[in-house]
């Protein structure tokens, strides 16, 4: 675009169409996660660079989790949450459908919707000069139509920046701001399989209970999604007070771990479960639940299988990269939002099934409370093993050591029957290690063929038919 | 169940102040009970100062608009508490426990409780009671975490004193600015 010196008519018109930013290339960042050796360069965890990196090579391109569907259940309800760094509005529309629009007038800039969320909404109005947007995105007028007055101004291309593309999947409503990404299926892969353990396991699907807690952790945003996507590991250790307070002892394995527990993984997405039914609904510490549990998982056999029936309420974790997380039966609900590469804002939410009785709603309610909110007796011991592994690294020697990932090396499990990249023991880094393998894909690649067809994609292997 | 102890239902219209004495010894209770808290002294917290029948609710504050009805917070939707008494005690099992990493070196706390105010309620067993707090927690060398609130008590006559019956905990933050929240508040 040239600008007129002001003696033309119409020649430098803005052009405001849309930009979505293209890709490019870090093999150097891509390098420092070396798969051969399982080890990961602490620079992923503080270097500025890298960061500015990853809000372009993934936050801008991968899909991220936007609402739940329930948050937004009718036409002008809307919440407000980040793409990465960008905040962004999720509003229903008259015809059902969802949009996800940047929240940021494309006059001066200014944010144009200040709240968390808000129902039957009829559209957004910048506080700086008065211009309205409908739920579209559209420009619909400006304050005194002074614009409007002025012949050379076109409206009907200029609105709030939409999100690439907005799809569902069970009640997750996510968003890309690719054009070219790949659909929301694609993208999440065989996980729908083990997302469904969450989302899938009795009619009606899910709900978010009402709210959001949301809190900052000066920590980088993939220690915490890789905590969840493999590590129950440190259950033990890190959360042996919240245990024994809990339930008056530690973490229990379940009695067919060798059997039963395991990794899964499919383009970065992880869960690591014992498949032993109600370890994580048993650490909310309401017995009531864990009968409700039980029950559900009975149930479910005939909607899910033998297996998932037995992941709904077990001992497990998940994450869908790059910042989703959540642990099935405990019923937490998460998302990480990167805020430079020291810091997060995490937003949790607690998930449950909407045809459950309301007294079992309200004990997931205070469960997820009690257990995995900033007072919660787990949660409270998670937050500064993630500051400090992020703050030691202003170290300069200190960041020069690599970190080993490499806890069940060869431990891959090409008999079994479950969709992914799956591996033997939910006590592993394997889950980890494929984290950080999809990480350096996305780092590397700047087109989707690369990205969906590497070492992250799940083997195309004969399995049984579906459970 | 007693207006007052419905904890959903914010203090209105309290208009008769209690007397002096009442108020220098609610005062005092509250003043102790801080300094018990100061002292990780939970157990001592759980057996001198809180009721049987607590009801200890810390909700999310929302930001939303003036005319959203819902307002900012809503008993009933997430919060950071909504304990009886059976789930303090679970969070005070877990900071006696020697593995409780985010007490262990010990955080350095500090409760600074004012604007306090008494009045008395339909029922002469129990009080309403107004203050604001800031809390102050250091570990480490240079973590500090600071939250301001606001708390409305519904305290119980207990022989000579008083019992916390219910503490409504309004805090300043949208986004809690801190990782974690070690204490009561």
């Amino acid at each position: 675009m040239t600008m007129c010196r002001g003696s033309c008519q119409g020649a430098g018109r803005p052009d405001m169409t849309p930009v979505y930013p293209t890709a490019g290339s870090y093999p150097d960042f891509a390098r420092l996660v070396d798969r051969d050796t399982a080890q990961v360069d602490r620079r992923v965890f503080s270097d500025e660079a890298v960061y500015q990196a990853e809000l372009r090579q993934i936050f801008a391109r991968a899909w991220l989790f936007l609402a739940h569907e329930s948050q937004i259940p009718g036409p002008g309800d809307f919440i407000r949450t980040s793409m990465g760094e960008d905040d962004v509005i999720v509003v229903r529309q008259r015809d059902g459908s969802v949009k996800a629009l940047l929240n940021s007038c494309p006059h001066r800039g200014n944010r144009v919707c200040m709240v968390d969320a808000g129902s039957k909404a009829r559209g957004f109005i910048c506080n700086y000069h008065g211009w309205s947007f409908g739920l579209d995105g559209g420009l619909r007028g400006t304050d005194g139509k002074v614009y409007e007055k002025d012949e050379s101004f076109e409206k009907a291309q200029i609105g709030l920046t939409p999100v690439a593309q907005v799809a569902s999947y069970k009640g997750l409503i996510f968003g890309t701001f690719d054009p070219e990404a790949p659909s929301l299926e694609e993208f999440l892969g065989d996980f729908t399989f083990y997302l469904d353990i969450m989302l899938d396991n009795e009619e009606g699907g899910t709900e978010f209970i009402g709210g959001a807690i949301r809190s900052e952790i000066d920590c980088n945003w993939k220690f915490p999604a890789e905590n969840f996507v493999g590590d129950i590991l440190h259950a033990f250790w890190t959360h042996q007070s919240g245990a024994q307070a809990i339930l008056g002892g530690g973490v229990d394995l379940g009695k067919r771990y060798d059997e039963l527990a395991f990794q899964a993984s499919v383009y970065g997405h992880g869960i690591e479960s014992n498949l032993d039914k109600v370890g994580n609904t048993r650490t909310l510490g309401y017995p009531e639940l864990v009968d409700y549990m039980f029950d559900l998982s009975e149930r479910a056999k005939a909607r899910l299988g033998e297996v998932r029936a037995r992941a709904i309420g077990a001992v497990s974790s998940a994450t869908v990269f790059p910042n989703m997380s959540f642990l099935p039966g405990q019923n937490t609900f998460r998302v990480w939002h990167p805020r430079g590469p020291g810091k997060i804002e995490l937003v949790s939410w607690t998930i449950v099934n909407k045809n459950a009785p309301e007294r079992i709603k309200d004990l997931y309610r205070k469960g997820v409370m009690m257990t995995f909110s900033p007072g919660g007796v787990f949660e409270m011991d998670d937050g500064e093993n993630w500051e400090y592994s992020t703050r030691v690294n202003q170290g300069f020697v200190t960041r020069q050591q690599p970190l080993h990932y490499a806890l069940g090396l060869g431990s891959e499990d090409l008999e079994r029957d479950l969709p992914g990249i799956v591996h033997k023991g939910s006590m592993n880094d394997a889950n980890q290690r494929l984290f950080y393998t999809r990480w350096a894909e996305f780092m590397e690649h700047d087109n989707w063929a690369d990205l969906q067809n590497g070492a992250t994609a799940a083997p195309a292997r004969p399995k049984a038919a579906a459970e | 169940m007693t207006d007052i102890l419905d904890i959903s239902r914010p203090f209105a219209a309290y208009d008769r102040p209690a007397d002096a004495e009442t108020e220098r010894a609610v005062t005092r209770f509250l003043n102790a009970e801080a300094r018990t808290l100061d002292r990780e002294a939970y157990q001592e917290w759980l057996d001198h100062f809180v009721d049987e029948d607590i009801h200890y609710w810390m909700p999310d504050m929302e930001t939303r608009n003036r005319s959203d009805a819902r307002g900012p917070y809503r008993h009933g939707d997430s919060a950071y508490f909504d304990d009886t008494l059976s789930e303090l005690k679970v969070r005070v099992a877990r900071f006696v426990e020697p593995s409780a990493w985010a007490d262990n070196p010990a955080t350095r706390h500090l409760h600074l409780i004012s604007n306090i105010e008494v009045y008395e309620t339909g029922d002469p067993s129990l009080l309403a009671v107004c203050s604001v707090f800031t809390n102050v927690r250091n570990r480490n060398e240079t973590d500090q975490d600071v939250i301001h609130g606001r708390r409305e008590d519904v305290l119980r006559r207990h022989g000579e004193g008083f019992r916390l019956a219910r503490r409504r905990i309004l805090i300043v933050q949208n986004v809690l600015l801190s990782k974690n929240l070690n204490t009561f508040l």
